[in-house]
């Protein structure tokens, strides 16, 4: 209770002296958490946005004729030498000719005069449902359309690539972000404790004579780290919360942003982010002192 | 807790402390202070008074031999255990050692937050010492502002505050007039009389002539003992 008491007294004390350059760290931290959270929610939006667009994804491989059993199983194994899929389906020339019909609806006696065997039978291949090989179906249509028999090879538009590179794009600065907010929340921190110390030299040279422990010492800088990383966190995403909710009121009614529901972070990717944040700072106010109460 | 009576608070066994590049400060001390006892320490400018200080609080190490406090060696206290012991040694320092941005109540305090002691506690013992050595009015007063004499007296507080059973005194009296200098000799005999250790460095004879407590001499890093101590 006395240790919580002293602890919080030196912090108290600490921060009055030195107030400003306490919230410039702060400030900093913020924005680099602010800097990182953007960037993921980006992320996190075309993914989601990718879950749905990769829903409707398949590849349809038109064939010469019509494939036996067996040369089906030899097909079926080429295709999943390239990759998994979720699915692979034949779809014979009497199947693509009903489903033409349903497709057509009232108009399907326009296929009356035709033979049932026109349409040309197909492999629909469903690739699982991630960005991996979502990623890649361009380089899948390619390895399909050189199977034997194969006539084309059909998928999505173009855009659904561009929009991957796109994502991968933002992947990488997520992950550029996020080394950005370790350099700074460990190195500032870490920094703005050794300079603390300098400047108190003597008063902690004095505690250690007079008997302070190590944690007596040590305790407040680490609670100033902590603080660093929760209020840092703290108004770095409130400011993106602010933001993502000025977006949405901004853009709403009708247009191209309302086809997709965006959605800001889930409690646990706030928890993570405050916590890891928190984290960094204890890491670099911690490094300090030990270099510090090592010497 | 030792007895008091039988063990030694203060035990040296051929110590010497030899400065870089080759500076001897003390050849082959050896000494045994018993607890509850006062010993006056003098000896010439640079005979290794404060060396010798220096080396109970661990703020040297000895070159060789054993320094022992308390049956403690010296040399294997660390990290918490170092703490603890230093808690229970108070040391005036030569050169003070006060932190002059902040008041002379905060100087003398630190040496009881160390010890979590209650802040009301604190405040009260702050109050008391002050008025004992007639610094009353300083209470509020940054450090650096005082006088010498002023700041000698605040070392001095703070070395005391925690109620130390070890007192090690550099030099008490060097700023103070007589008045001030009989305040601070009556604190420590009032404090040895309730059971501490005390040694205390000095040049000035006035101090130590008309009591008999036990008086030592370093003559070039060589301890000699000038007079023996009448144990109260
Ligand atoms: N840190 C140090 N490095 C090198 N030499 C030192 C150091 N400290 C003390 N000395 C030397 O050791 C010798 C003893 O010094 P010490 O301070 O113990 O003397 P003293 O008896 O306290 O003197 P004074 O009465 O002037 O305070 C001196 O020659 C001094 O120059
Ligand atoms: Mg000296």
């Amino acid at each position: 209770m006395s240790f919580i008491f002293a602890v919080l007294r030196q912090v108290f004390r600490n921060f009055r002296q030195t107030w400003v350059s306490q919230l410039m760290t702060m400030l900093t931290v913020s924005l680099s958490v602010f800097i990182f959270a953007f960037f993921y929610l980006v992320y996190n939006n075309m993914l989601s946005i990718g879950d749905k667009l990769g829903y409707d994804l398949r590849l349809i491989v038109y064939l010469e004729e019509e494939p036996i059993p067996e040369l089906q199983e030899q097909l079926r194994r080429k295709i999943l030498a390239f990759d998994e899929v979720e699915d692979i389906h034949f779809v014979s020339k009497a199947e693509a000719f009903e489903r033409f019909k349903v497709q057509l609806g009232e108009d399907q006696d326009v296929l009356e005069d035709m033979p049932e065997d026109f349409l040309p039978p197909s492999i629909e291949v469903v690739p699982l449902k991630n960005l991996r090989s979502l990623n890649q179906v361009k380089l899948f249509s390619e390895y399909l359309s050189k199977l034997p028999g194969t006539i084309k090879v059909q998928y999505g538009q173009d855009w659904i690539e561009r929009f991957y590179y796109f994502t991968r794009l933002v992947s990488i600065i997520v992950v550029l972000s996020a080394g950005l907010l370790i350099l700074t929340s460990v190195f500032m921190v870490s920094y703005k404790i050794r300079l603390t110390i300098i400047g108190r030299k003597a008063e902690l040279e004095l505690l250690k004579l007079v008997g302070a422990t190590n944690s007596y010492i040590r305790t407040p800088f680490l609670i100033e780290g902590i603080l660093h990383g929760l209020l840092g966190s703290t108004l770095g995403l409130t400011s993106l919360l602010g933001l993502f909710y000025w977006i949405k009121m901004k853009f709403s009614g009708p247009g191209i942003l309302n086809i997709f529901e965006f959605s800001f972070f889930q409690p646990p990717a706030i928890v993570m982010i405050a916590i890891v944040s928190i984290l960094l700072c204890l890491t670099g106010s911690y490094t300090s002192m030990r270099k510090y109460l090592r010497a | 807790m030792s007895d008091q009576s039988t063990n030694a608070m203060v035990e040296l066994i051929k110590v010497s402390k030899t400065y870089r590049p080759n500076i001897r400060a003390l050849e082959d001390v050896s000494i045994s202070i018993r607890s509850g006892e006062m010993v006056f320490i003098t000896g010439r400018s640079g005979a290794g008074k404060t060396t010798f200080l220096k080396l109970l609080c661990k703020m040297e190490l000895p070159t060789k031999g054993l320094v022992e406090i308390d049956g403690l060696d010296i040399r294997k206290m660390q990290g918490k255990r170092l703490s603890l012991l230093r808690q229970q040694i108070g040391v005036a320092y030569q050169d003070f050692k006060l932190l002059t941005d902040r008041t002379v109540a905060e100087n003398i305090s630190i040496a009881m937050e160390v010890s979590y002691l209650k802040q009301q506690i604190v405040r009260k013992r702050v109050r008391a010492l002050l008025e004992e050595l007639d610094l009353s009015d300083k209470h509020s007063s940054m450090t650096g502002d005082l006088s010498r004499g002023e700041q000698q007296r605040v070392a001095l507080a703070r070395a005391v505050a925690n109620s130390p059973k070890l007192i090690l005194v550099d030099e008490p009296t060097g700023n103070l007039d007589a008045t001030s200098t009989g305040l601070v000799m009556d604190m420590l005999a009032a404090l040895n009389n309730s059971g501490a250790t005390i040694l205390i460095a000095t040049h000035d004879h006035t101090i130590y002539r008309d009591v008999d407590h036990r008086l030592l001499e370093l003559r070039s890093g060589q301890m000699h003992q000038l007079r023996d101590g009448v144990m109260q």
